[in-house]
């Protein structure tokens, strides 16, 4: 069902086209559009206004203006776990990247063993990620677990979970465990479709494999790379389950990530004022974020050619 | 079962212009052997846990807690699976299938029509609606869990499964319209002529041509969507309480505690709830693969 | 250019607008009867999940025979009690009854008015009134009005041991500081974590600030905080319990990774029960938890005693620290009132208090004593019930004395501190400055 038209033609005839086709009315994008805004985009709003109120849950919030934003710029706490966030991030990008574009370059090939590899790889992303949070918890266990006996073995302190590194490397590797094959996928994709061409072309200029690697198969997965990393980054944001189920936010509070400190003022001190601003920072950050990788990585031109189509 | 991997469809490849066609074919240089060894050291990663979590399930307590736990259980025992299916887990089973079914059902019948339009209209209505599911993409569900936790309760949903499958399905949707307008965006214009001359109405194009030839997209959405509404803890630890409403991740996390140290239990309660998509994936994994990889885009 | 569409696509916008709204509404609506919460002739309540639940639910079952207004019991499971409680009581869901440890655990919702005022009800109904330990009634109140009815046992922490570990290395279970200290270097040079810890879950390691402060500086200084002086954790007593708590860690009292050892999963009593600690200070009810994970050792090596003296301290040795009991309190906006009290005046009878004795607890009713032979372990109970009876002072536990917008800070910070990420003097500063 090859529905694949060359390019210049199809842009060529849309333009024609404009008018004197059939068109939806937009009329039917608002169910979503309503449903969207109500259960993401009015919760966003409620969330930046309960940020200038202070609320317990019982009774209803009453404004305090400023307080919990002077409150949050001053809570070292809050300093901390920011911090934390961009270090998760950063550690589960510089991880996860390497290894999935590795992975993916390699599984596009067309063996049969890969097949086979990518086929177990997979594997991981079958698990919810509470149902990973609980089996590393069970593995890691200092004094039941398998780290107590082939942790040595491999150069791991069994007490791993009670190191402030430990801690959040593993919540770093137990988030890059569950999502590598989904990365690897998108790198797999990304790969098949550079064109056989450049590498023939490539090894006719004698280039080598390293060469190629660095001079066909980078640039030609940018666009990859930056989708891949973003949906890295949004997500790594937010590994509060297996936060909260594996390290409780410890030791001490040395895993308390945004998310977790979030839940933690918001559902344990019932902070829920200040829990929102927590929250309205979060999506500031996550937000920019994006953004920015999107701008620099030419990822919304892309989109504008696609949309220009 | 196959494990062939090649490209599903040819309307995932290529439609950015620089682009040639790429005939599946094998690659030169095929044995690179840094990627080589550094699959393998993966496949270690990936297996070792998955072999300790099946094993180490089928151990009576006392040997998990005191035997070498690479070592094949020396007597190997179904109890643990017993304990774990007399706790309930057929209710939290069908507590997840029902919030997936539900979310996917939502996720499509809301954003097919939303991309559609966007792909179909040029206002500046419909642009502007794209592109705040664009940036919705960015906004984690943790942001927003305080004001859903006033709003659900507010609608008198708190402590049941529609308070799950709401947001789930909200936050499934910016992907979802993403996903189904880059797919729809590859039906060809001269398609929507043809109908057009035919007299078609719009539902019509959307239904007989839209639809149908957007079965990438649209199964990339439905797995996306399920995988959203199997994997959630968030809005299921917040938004509900009881045992009647509760889902798969949050009874693994109930079993945690419940069943302690008994980490044979734990394992297999783990064990069972993989077995449902393990199927799945089984069955379909080359929709499952390729819808996946549809998230990433062209 | 686009007249003819445009004019169909208002239409179908209307349409679709109206579909939208009609969903939306058919979903609210289907959801909101399937909502949590009392429907019609039943009472919610919910209860902390642990495995004293089903005499709980035996109280229930009974009461249902005879009741036209039936109780439905919601077991919650323990780790997560406290916040489900707080999230259904601020939703239309919320219980008509509930367990709790009165003090600071029910603070906002008497602040909230949520609560049923149960004052004049206890005092007008002998049963009630006469029919518990005064104190204990007294404690689940606050500013002097009761809002609980004692449902479960008493809770003291103790300090439980492995008896034979103690034999095999020949000393006695500590009494003063010194023995402790004794023990702790005994322990540690035979490979044996002398103290199980479960860090990972806080509360275990507020027991011992708990202990530590009221031997130090008798209760006095934490009822002063308790009262609502932040500036109370600037005694000086306070300053030297976090200094003993980072003496213990660096002698280690608690052997090197208390930081990952759940409480919650049976971590730390198994570590007991296995003979790789050799004491775990807990409340009661660990008598209990070993009994149900292993019965032989709970029936034979398990030993328990107070917490000793601490050198130097000003608390009266008999103290206790833990908590009194648990509450059913009511919530004001039940359908339901007569029912709820009726079932709350079950409490008070002599066969719900058998059922809990022959569960391993300590009712806190006046004619307990008489009862304790019958309970898996009289000797148990009994010196459980003497300890209360005699001690000078029960402390509640911080974290339920507190409201939880102190209790969560303070947990934190003594997680810190445990954790070695804070030193005593920034333990206090923090905790001075929690607000």
């Amino acid at each position: 069902m090859s529905v694949h038209t060359p390019h210049a033609e199809r842009g060529g005839d849309r333009k024609a086209a404009v008018g004197s086709v059939g068109r939806p009315p937009v009329g039917w994008a608002v169910p979503g559009i309503l449903f969207f805004a109500l259960f993401a985009i009015v919760p966003l709003a409620i969330a930046v206004y309960l940020s200038f109120t202070t609320w317990d849950g019982l009774d209803s919030p009453a404004l305090t203006g400023l307080d919990n934003w002077t409150r949050l710029f001053k809570d070292s706490e809050f300093g901390q776990a920011a911090w934390l966030t961009l270090l998760l991030t950063t550690i589960s990008w510089a991880f996860q990247t390497p290894v999935a574009l590795l992975l993916g370059v390699w599984a596009a090939g067309r063996q049969r063993s890969r097949a086979v590899l990518s086929a177990v790889f997979f594997i991981p992303l079958l698990l919810s990620t509470t149902a990973i949070a609980v089996l590393f918890h069970a593995l890691l266990d200092p004094n039941f677990g398998v780290v107590k006996e082939i942790g040595p073995w491999i150069g791991v302190d069994p007490n791993v979970m009670g190191s402030s590194t430990g801690a959040l490397l593993v919540v770093a590797f137990v988030g890059g465990w569950q999502f590598m094959p989904f990365h690897t996928l998108i790198y797999q994709g990304g790969a098949r479709q550079i064109p056989e061409v450049l590498y023939q072309a490539a090894s006719i200029d004698g280039a080598g494999m390293i060469r190629q690697f660095f001079h066909i198969t980078l640039p030609q997965l940018r666009h990859t790379m930056t989708t891949s990393s973003v949906l890295m980054i949004v997500g790594s944001l937010t590994y509060f389950d297996t936060v909260l189920i594996m390290t409780k936010g410890g030791p001490g509070t040395d895993t308390t990530i945004l998310p977790y400190l979030m839940y933690r003022t918001g559902f344990q001190t019932y902070d829920l004022g200040y829990a929102a601003a927590i929250a309205t920072a979060l999506v500031v950050v996550a937000t920019g974020l994006s953004l920015l990788l999107v701008r620099f990585s030419g990822f919304g031109s892309m989109r504008s050619t696609r949309e220009g189509m | 079962m196959s494990i062939d991997t090649r490209p599903a469809a040819p309307q995932r490849t290529s439609s950015v212009p620089r682009r040639m066609r790429s005939v599946p074919r094998p690659r030169r240089g095929t044995g690179n052997p840094v990627a080589g060894i550094g699959s393998l050291i993966w496949l270690v990663i990936v297996l070792v846990p998955l072999y300790t979590l099946l094993s180490s399930s089928l151990m009576h307590q006392d040997e998990a807690l005191n035997g070498d736990p690479l070592a094949f259980p020396t007597d190997p025992t179904l109890d643990n699976y017993t304990t774990v299916l007399d706790s309930g887990f057929l209710s939290l089973l069908g507590n997840t299938a029902v919030v997936a079914v539900a979310t996917v059902v939502l996720v499509l019948v809301l954003s097919v029509p939303v991309a559609y339009v966007a792909v179909r209209t040029r206002s500046r209505l419909s642009s502007l609606a794209f592109r705040t599911f664009l940036l919705g993409v960015a906004i984690p569900a943790q942001a927003v869990i305080v004001p859903l936790y006033l709003l659900i309760g507010k609608m008198g949903l708190y402590d049941s499964l529609w308070a799950i499958i709401l947001p789930t399905a909200a936050f499934a949707m910016p992907v979802a319209v993403l996903v189904l307008s880059g797919t729809m965006r590859d039906v060809s214009e001269e398609m929507y002529e043809a109908m057009a001359l035919d007299g078609a109405s719009p539902l019509r194009m959307l239904w007989q041509l839209a639809v149908p030839l957007s079965k990438g997209g649209i199964s990339t959405v439905a797995i996306f969507s399920a995988l959203q509404a199997w994997n959630g803890f968030l809005f299921p630890l917040i938004l509900t309480q009881s045992e009647e409403n509760r889902v798969l991740t949050l009874g693994l996390f109930t079993f945690m505690t419940q069943f302690g140290v008994n980490i044979p239990a734990v394992l297999a309660a783990i064990v069972l709830s993989v077995v449902p998509i393990f199927a799945v994936y089984l069955v379909a994994r080359r929709a499952l693969v390729d819808g996946l990889m549809g998230v990433g885009g062209k | 250019m686009r007249s003819g569409i445009f004019s169909q696509g208002t239409r179908t916008t209307r349409w679709a607008a109206a579909g939208a709204a009609l969903a939306l509404a058919g979903i609210l609506a289907g959801c909101g009867s399937g909502a949590g919460g009392s429907g019609d002739g039943t009472l919610t309540a919910y209860v902390y999940g642990d495995d004293a639940v089903k005499v709980q639910q035996a109280a229930v079952d009974t009461f249902n025979k005879t009741s036209d207004v039936k109780v439905k019991l919601v077991s919650v499971p323990g780790t997560d009690y406290v916040n489900k409680l707080r999230s259904a009581m601020g939703s239309p869901g919320a219980p008509d009854i509930f367990f709790n440890w009165g003090g600071g655990s029910i603070k906002p919702y008497v602040d909230s008015d949520d609560l049923l005022d149960l004052t004049s009800t206890v005092n007008e109904d002998p049963a009630l009134k006469d029919g518990f330990l005064p104190s204990v009634m007294t404690a689940g109140g606050l500013d002097g009005k009761i809002y609980g009815v004692p449902m479960r046992g008493m809770q003291p922490v103790m300090l439980f041991y492995n008896k034979a570990l103690f034999t095999e290395h020949k000393i006695e279970p500590p009494k003063t500081w010194e023995d402790l200290q004794k023990a702790i270097t005994t322990f540690k040079n035979a490979g044996i974590t002398p103290f199980a810890l479960g860090g990972s879950d806080k509360w275990p390691e507020l027991m011992w600030m708990e202990y530590l402060l009221d031997r130090i500086g008798g209760p006095e200084v934490f009822r002063r905080i308790q009262n609502g002086d932040t500036d109370g954790w600037g005694d000086p007593a306070v300053l030297k319990t976090a200094r003993t708590v980072e003496q213990l860690i660096d002698d280690g009292a608690f052997g090197k990774n208390f930081n990952s050892v759940d409480y919650g999963n049976g971590g730390a009593p198994t570590l007991l029960n296995k003979g790789k600690a050799a004491m775990h200070l807990m409340g009661s009810w660990e008598y209990s938890t070993q009994l149900g994970k292993a019965p032989e050792f709970a029936a034979k090596d398990l030993g328990w005693t107070a917490f000793p003296t601490v050198a130097g301290g000003v608390g009266d040795p008999a103290n206790v620290v833990g908590n009194p009991t648990n509450y059913w309190s009511v919530n004001a906006r039940t359908k339901h009132k007569d029912a709820a009290l009726a079932f709350l005046r079950t409490m008070a009878s002599e066969s719900y208090s058998k059922a809990l004795v022959d569960n391993g607890d300590i009712p806190t009713t006046s004619d307990a004593a008489s009862m304790l032979s019958t309970s898996p372990n009289p000797a148990f109970a009994n010196d459980q019930y003497e300890m209360v009876q005699k001690a000078p002072s029960f402390t509640l536990s911080w974290d339920q004395a507190l409201e939880s917008r102190y209790a969560t800070p303070l947990l934190t910070e003594i997680s810190k501190l445990f954790a070695g990420k804070s030193t005593p003097e920034q333990f206090v500063e923090a905790m001075k400055a929690a607000k």
